[in-house]
């Protein structure tokens, strides 16, 4: 639709406008647990008098400019608004960028198709004769939005992103005690969610072998290799919210330790963001309608860049891209991740794995947090002895100095993945990104 | 045919400071809806954001009575109403009252660099049917956190505090603040025998897995065929409490309408385990009791959960009960979370030495590790009977070094 909005005199101000669908579908235990679906619109409206952001909230496209003007009105008036290191930043695009309003778009399948898909999927994967498995759960969701930023400088982008998720988790009680696992996935359409059936066998005996067989850790350090998907998050939660800018505002502890050409990790390291990737962090333009291009985090172990909005990218004189980000039209923007990864490398994970004499391999994880010291929850663990890969193990924690660990990765393979499963968190806002990454090896991590 | 209606709205503002100045004010107004129609033991639901007019929203719940979604239980129909509402700040107080808030903090604690967020909340919930079921829960606070960092600090983030109150007093907030900040560049060295001294919301949260009744009856749960038996501490006991002062932007029914007889339903009581508990769905298929809770859905049908656990308070201060000891109160960390055995490790990246009266000062990284039998068995020392730190319930547990 075409909206016009009389955006108030000396101020800066902006509308974003957003639309959203949601299906779900879960099978827990051979009944339907959820479904259902919901539809809704919202938008932020921000004005900016230089001194202080001023938002308001609506579910109503029609009270926009009512917003617009109750702000206006508390807002202080500032002939030099446009003169603003920050609104200086902001960039003017107009563009319409629509990937998901053809046949990709999963609005258009119908809820029974849905179900269709997580009922064949029960039906080749769950047996609900099996002794073994005491608890399983089938589910699906998708996601569609559509969102539009017009702003008093001129921009006006609008662009669309989508999600489906699959998940089919058990659990299997042995001697008493129910360990948990499974597959899930998320990929952009709903195709790319059939054929999964091996994968989910896969797992289901790789996490049913677990619960049989896994043996407590000795608490201490291994030489660990980490599986892609570990890698991936491992990434993510040690470097990639120390990359985010916000955090280094007029902060010269952190600006003096992280400065831009400093070598902060092995050679065979380098990092990137990229918001143009047709992933879970898809952001062609962010929020503040920045234009989304690729940043290169560390190139061969140097710091070479850092995630910025308009904001950090004029306090730190450096180049705003497109990484300011907010949850949904309730939020603020702040500096966030899109898509991060660890770029592939030329080594062989079987002579990775045949190069530790006692380590440990971390095959899959659930979460993890990252500050100087990262620490990530481990769900799938082997013991490596002689250069073999031998029980599970139950390890509750890895972690690691960030500093430190940069430095200790010692071989990078060439088996590359990037996941779409997670949501980051950060000052209370959860946002879709995805993160990717080889298998690595490090020299020590702490296991406990 | 019957129709039910629940509404829940929200109001809130929120003045957010960085880099000790006020740099964001929102206001933002949430409404949201669930029409629902029941008929021959299913029921169609239409789940709106924003308003709309009843007679669109039943309509739009009667057409998806196609979905089938099965509620064969009777409608609730009792009558309630609970305004928790104490003071409500107008814009210009709550701007007021944070301004004081981060002066006293650039005056008091140049160093540190901390991002403060004021957020006055109002909430109303309403639930109704045409049996005459009408309850309605008002609730306002102002809720305040602070993520800090010290300026020599290489994190990007210290710790973390945060508190709501109902009635806003600037001095709890100086306090806590005091706390915190006032010994944090002494550090000390870690002590031998470790107390740790936490909210709990997130640790009894492995009694809602265990203690649901499709997870006793599927013989998930670690409780499995122990109801009865005695596993905690003597003075251990865990309710889900709906009672106003424990419960913060809660209504006191359930998903499926019920109303907890005197707020209370006890699950463990003096160390014994008394029951799981079953929402109406879980209680009619594995043929179990029904003791709710269920969570509420605006776009589904309920299921169980919604748990608001309470341990019970000790008649002892949080200096009593310490003894002469000190605890440790961790203000950055990460838990593994309980495992399938029961076992927790939580990485402590910062924390507190505090002695029941004051912090002492700040103790270098560590890991603890313990199980959910010994923290509210053999560990279990107590909720204190006040909130000297943090402004909220102090749970104080014993813990194992790694």
């Amino acid at each position: 639709m075409d909206y016009h909005f009389e955006f108030p005199k000396d101020l800066y101000a902006e509308v974003r406008m957003e639309e959203r669908y949601e299906i779900w579908l879960a099978i827990r235990n051979g009944e339907l647990d959820n479904d259902g679906e919901s539809a809704e619109v919202g938008a932020m409206v921000r004005v900016f008098d230089g001194n202080m952001w001023y938002t308001a909230t609506t579910n109503s496209f029609e009270e926009i400019q009512q917003q617009l003007d109750a702000l206006a009105k508390v807002a202080v008036p500032n002939p030099d608004i446009y003169e603003h290191k920050v609104v200086k930043e902001f960039e003017v695009n107009r563009d319409e960028i629509f990937t998901y309003d053809k046949e990709s778009d999963l609005r258009k399948v119908t809820r029974n198709q849905w179900k269709e898909i997580v009922d064949g999927y029960i039906d080749k994967c769950v047996d609900p004769e099996d002794p073994e498995v005491t608890f399983w759960i089938g589910s699906i969701n998708g996601q569609h939005e559509r969102k539009r930023l017009i702003t008093s400088k001129g921009t006006d982008v609008a662009w669309d992103a989508q999600c489906c998720g699959l998940s089919v988790y058990f659990g299997f009680t042995v001697d008493g005690i129910t360990s948990y696992g499974g597959f899930n996935t998320i990929t952009m359409t709903v195709p790319e969610l059939l054929g999964h059936e091996k994968e989910i066998l896969k797992k289901k005996a790789m996490y049913l072998d677990y619960a049989k067989n896994a043996k407590d850790v000795e608490a201490g350090e291994y030489e660990c290799i980490l599986a892609p998907i570990v890698t991936a998050m491992f990434t993510h939660e040690s470097f990639g919210h120390k990359s985010e800018a916000d955090y280094m505002l007029t902060d010269k502890t952190l600006a003096e330790e992280w400065v831009l050409g400093k070598k902060v990790g092995s050679e065979k390291v380098t990092i990137c963001d990229d918001g143009r990737l047709l992933h879970h962090g898809y952001v062609p333009y962010d929020d503040e309608g920045t234009k989304a291009g690729k940043t290169y985090l560390i190139k061969e172990g140097v710091l070479t860049g850092r995630l910025h909005d308009a904001k950090s990218a004029s306090i730190m004189g450096e180049k705003k891209t497109g990484n300011s980000r907010a949850q949904d039209y309730h939020f603020q923007p702040i500096v966030r991740m899109t898509n991060t990864y660890m770029e592939a490398g030329t080594d062989k994970l079987e002579d990775m794995i045949a190069g530790i004499k006692d380590g440990v391999y971390v095959v899959d994880v659930s979460n993890g947090t990252g500050n100087s010291t990262f620490v990530m929850n481990p769900t799938l663990c082997y013991r490596i002895r002689d250069g073999k890969v031998c029980e599970p193990i139950r390890v509750h924690m890895l972690t690691g100095s960030v500093f430190q660990t940069l430095y200790d990765v010692d071989a990078v393979a060439d088996d590359f993945e990037l996941f779409d499963q997670y949501q980051c968190g950060k000052s209370g806002q959860g946002v879709r990104v995805s993160a990717g990454g080889p298998s690595i090896r490090v020299k020590k991590l702490s296991i406990s | 045919m019957h129709k039910a209606k629940e509404t829940w709205s929200q109001n809130k503002s929120t003045f957010v400071f960085e880099e000790g100045k006020l740099a964001s004010f929102s206001k933002e107004s949430n409404f949201e809806s669930s029409h629902r129609v029941y008929k021959d033991g299913i029921v169609g639901i239409h789940y709106h954001v924003g308003k709309v007019e009843d007679a669109e929203g039943y309509a739009r719940a009667e057409a998806n009575l196609v979905r089938e979604r099965p509620y064969p239980f009777e409608l609730e129909t009792g009558k309630r109403a609970r305004d928790k509402r104490e003071k409500v700040m107008s814009d210009q107080e709550l701007q007021e009252t944070a301004l004081n808030c981060m002066k006293y903090l650039n005056e008091t604690y140049p160093k540190f660099r901390v991002k403060l967020k004021f957020t006055g909340t109002e909430y109303d919930r309403r639930a109704e049917n045409d049996l005459g079921m009408d309850y309605r829960s008002q609730d306002y606070a102002i809720g305040v956190s602070a993520s800090f960092k010290h300026a020599d600090s290489k994190n990007v983030n210290d710790g973390y505090f945060s508190f709501n109150m109902r009635n806003f007093d600037e001095k709890v907030f100086r306090q806590v603040a005091d706390d915190y900040f006032a010994n944090y560049e002494t550090v000390l060295e870690i002590p031998e025998e470790i107390i740790l001294d936490v909210t709990y919301y997130g640790m009894v949260g492995f009694f809602s897995a265990h203690l649901n009744g499709e997870e006793l009856a599927r013989g998930t749960s670690l409780f499995t065929g122990k109801i009865g038996e005695k596993l905690f501490a003597d003075d251990f006991t865990l309710a889900h409490v709906t009672r106003d002062q424990d419960c913060w932007f809660n209504p006191f029914w359930d998903g499926d309408g019920y109303v907890l007889p005197n707020d209370e339903l006890v699950l463990v009581e003096n160390g014994v385990l008394k029951t799981g508990f079953a929402d109406k769905k879980t209680a009619k298929r594995y043929n179990v009791e029904h003791t709710g809770p269920a969570y509420h859905s605006f776009a589904d049908i309920p299921g169980p959960g919604g748990l608001s656990l309470q341990i019970k308070r000790s008649e002892k201060t949080v200096k009593e009960l310490l003894d002469g000891r000190v605890c440790v109160i961790p203000v950055d960390y990460t838990s593994s979370g309980f495992d399938e055995k029961g076992e927790f490790t939580m990485s402590i990246m910062n924390s507190l030495l505090f002695d029941g009266e004051k912090v002492l000062g700040r103790l270098p990284e560590f890991k603890i590790k313990t199980t959910a039998f010994d923290l509210f068995g053999k560990g279990f020392i107590g909720v204190g009977s006040d909130q000297p730190v943090y402004y909220d319930k102090q749970l104080l547990v014993k813990v194992e070094k790694v």
